[in-house]
């Protein structure tokens, strides 16, 4: 009799535990449909192709060519150049971002007043479209002449530069650009981790004799580690693959100048309309990006 | 006596805004003395305490340390240690690194540091849990890790905020006493802060007994409970506290709820006043006040009664083993030298 209950009871448990999963998979479903038709039927639908020669400039050559791309790809002089230049261009932005984010939510956190004010401020790059904001420096503020960084570089007595149109300066422009839009992030995430470090261990290492540089680099550096690293992975993730600003301010240029491995699959695909390469570089960029990210998350369960 | 460790506060006000944290504070602490800060919370002892340490400047008034006027002197040259009410571990280090952490500040060779956070640890037995961080210790290990951490560099002061205020009943009175051999031992003055009147009369050589931010009474713990300076603290220090009673002074004698009872008092005249009689002071006696039993709070070798005398509630604390049962009438006398009078309007003892 008893035996028979506690059956009863457990199929009856069961049968509910089955109803509610059926109901959260129906609940799931649409949004789950969705992402694999846009993000991994893409880029199935990527790999596939790059196994393809498929050159739309010269349609009678196509033809499955198995590994050929990436073999070509591996020879490619100008892959491995763009790939120094990402690389160039992601150091050095996530750490320009890194350090002044830091600086400034280190300075803004000591200000007594209008602090409110400063974050709105400093919020308004990140909102903007990269597009946006590249085409806001190539014009207003690096043109010729009439641009205000080189108005400031004329009066400063540099004289006029072609911002865009010197190698070295063209890089760092770019390299200029996305830090302008991108550190606020940084700089958002340190500030909200500064402020929830407890003030009391401050006033402890004051009274340990802590000089503030000492305190800086014990106790707050220390206590700011993940969010300092969540920040390099967040932004390594998208300097790696940035697009937008670049291809507006620079399209690659001069030459290949700030050509990053991102607007050479672009440039290969859509420019030169060789498809199947193209998404051969996609996938490198890919690869490149995964094993990146890979070894930064490895570093950060290191300690 | 160790000679340093001395401090003087000068007329120290300390306003935020237009509210006076502190209103002209003055007092002297003795070298070696354990000295408690006594008050309810928002009396003004924890910022005494930070601006002693230097965390906090005062408004006006001067301290001193050890004869030197240190008022503008930032908090890392005073040579203070503290313990903070909420431990203020350094939560990214280990239990050693904590302690060894002033240490290192101080420039001490490494071969010294290992050897003196050892030490320091073995004093509040914490010696087995150096590679522990904070957050895997229990609250009175933190307390310890605290405590080991302000004693490991000897500092000419020892500061001690609210530091048993976080542990449990049963671990407060066991640190309480080890915190009194520990400051004996290492025979340096400690400034203790807190808003309980048994630990600061347990603990402290003298104490500053705060009120509003002024300082109503400093003297040692048994002064202040046997000549308590106001109604405040008359009603503050001791439990259960103090009777005080409205009652009428007359000739000599205080006459409270229609009975007489002599004081040490000999001014001739009349006057209204309040009285003052501890719990523990009054007796049960066949003649004298009579009153009614109301309530009977038994503690196992006290216990703690409520009488009603004409309406006014008085509490009388009992330890004969027949213990009168609610709703008896007994009739309650004290000796003269326990009846404290002090004035109804300024609150000043009489």
């Amino acid at each position: 009799m008893t035996q028979a209950a506690t059956t009863t009871a457990r199929d009856f448990g069961r049968v509910l535990a089955q109803r509610e999963r059926r109901f959260a998979a129906a609940l799931l479903a649409p949004a789950f449909l969705a992402l694999m038709a846009t993000t991994t039927f893409p880029l199935f639908f990527l790999i596939w192709t790059s196994a393809f020669r498929m050159d739309l400039a010269m349609p009678f050559t196509n033809g499955f060519v198995g590994f050929e791309n990436y073999s070509v790809l591996l020879a490619d002089e100008r892959f491995w150049t763009s790939l120094v230049v990402s690389l160039v261009y992601t150091v050095s932005t996530v750490v320009l971002q890194v350090v002044i984010g830091l600086a400034l939510a280190l300075l803004v956190m000591d200000m007594k007043r209008g602090q409110g004010l400063f974050r709105l401020i400093a919020i308004l790059p990140v909102v903007l479209s990269p597009a946006v904001v590249g085409m806001i420096w190539r014009t207003f503020m690096l043109a010729p002449e009439f641009g205000i960084v080189d108005f400031l570089a004329i009066n400063a007595g540099l004289g006029s530069k072609n911002w865009l149109g010197d190698p070295l300066l063209a890089m760092i422009s770019v390299i200029v650009i996305h830090t302008w839009q991108w550190t606020p992030f940084a700089f958002m995430v340190l500030l909200a981790s500064l402020a929830s470090l407890p003030e009391d261990i401050y006033e402890a290492a004051r009274l340990d004799r802590a000089t503030a540089w000492q305190r800086f680099r014990r106790i707050t550096l220390p206590l700011l580690r993940p969010a300092i690293v969540m920040v390099i992975i967040m932004r390594t993730m998208v300097a790696l693959t940035a697009f937008a600003a670049i291809f507006t301010v620079t399209g690659g240029g001069p030459g290949t100048a700030t050509e990053i491995l991102n607007l050479y699959a672009y440039r290969k695909s859509f420019t030169e309309l060789s498809i199947g390469y193209g998404s051969a570089l996609a996938v490198a960029l890919l690869i490149v990006t995964i094993l990146i990210s890979a070894i930064l998350f490895a570093m950060r369960r290191a300690k | 006596m160790s000679g340093r460790g001395q401090v003087q506060f000068r007329d120290i006000v300390k306003m935020h805004g237009d509210f006076a944290a502190l209103k002209d504070v003055s007092f002297e602490i003795k070298p070696g003395e354990f000295f408690a800060l006594l008050g309810p919370s928002g009396s003004g002892k924890s910022t005494t305490l930070r601006i002693l340490a230097g965390l906090d400047a005062p408004t006006s008034g001067r301290v001193f340390i050890d004869g030197k006027d240190v008022t503008s002197t930032d908090a890392r040259d005073r040579d203070i240690a503290m313990v903070f009410q909420s431990y203020a571990l350094y939560p990214h280090m280990t239990v050693a690194e904590n302690i060894s952490f002033p240490l290192e500040m101080a420039n001490m060779p490494k071969a010294e540091i290992s050897a003196a956070v050892k030490d320091a640890a073995r004093k509040v037995r914490i010696d087995h849990l150096l590679d522990r961080k904070p957050g895997q210790l229990s609250g009175g290990q933190q307390q310890r890790c605290a405590l080991a951490r302000a004693i490991v560099r000897k500092a000419r002061l020892f500061l001690l905020d609210e530091p048993l205020s976080n542990l449990d009943a049963k671990l407060r009175l066991e640190t309480r006493a080890e915190l009194k051999k520990l400051q004996r031992s290492l025979d340096v003055t400690a400034v203790y802060v807190t808003h309980d009147q048994e630990e600061a009369m347990t603990l402290a050589d003298r104490m500053a007994v705060f009120m509003a931010g002024e300082i109503q009474q400093v003297g040692t713990p048994a002064e202040v409970f046997a000549r308590p300076n106001s109604i405040e603290i008359a009603g503050f220090i001791g439990n259960p506290p103090m009777n005080l009673v409205p009652a009428r002074y007359s000739n000599g004698d205080v006459i409270i709820a229609g009975h007489r009872f002599k004081t040490i008092m000999q001014a001739s005249g009349e006057r209204d006043v309040v009285a003052g009689i501890r719990p523990g002071a009054l007796r049960v006696a066949p003649s004298g006040l009579s009153a009614r039993v109301e309530l009977v709070e038994d503690l196992g070798d006290t216990a703690v009664l409520d009488l009603d005398c004409a309406g006014t509630l008085i509490r009388v604390r009992v330890s004969d083993e027949n213990v009168p049962r609610e709703g008896d009438t007994i009739s309650i006398t004290a000796r003269a030298q326990d009846i404290h009078l002090f004035d109804p309007t300024t609150g000043k003892r009489l």
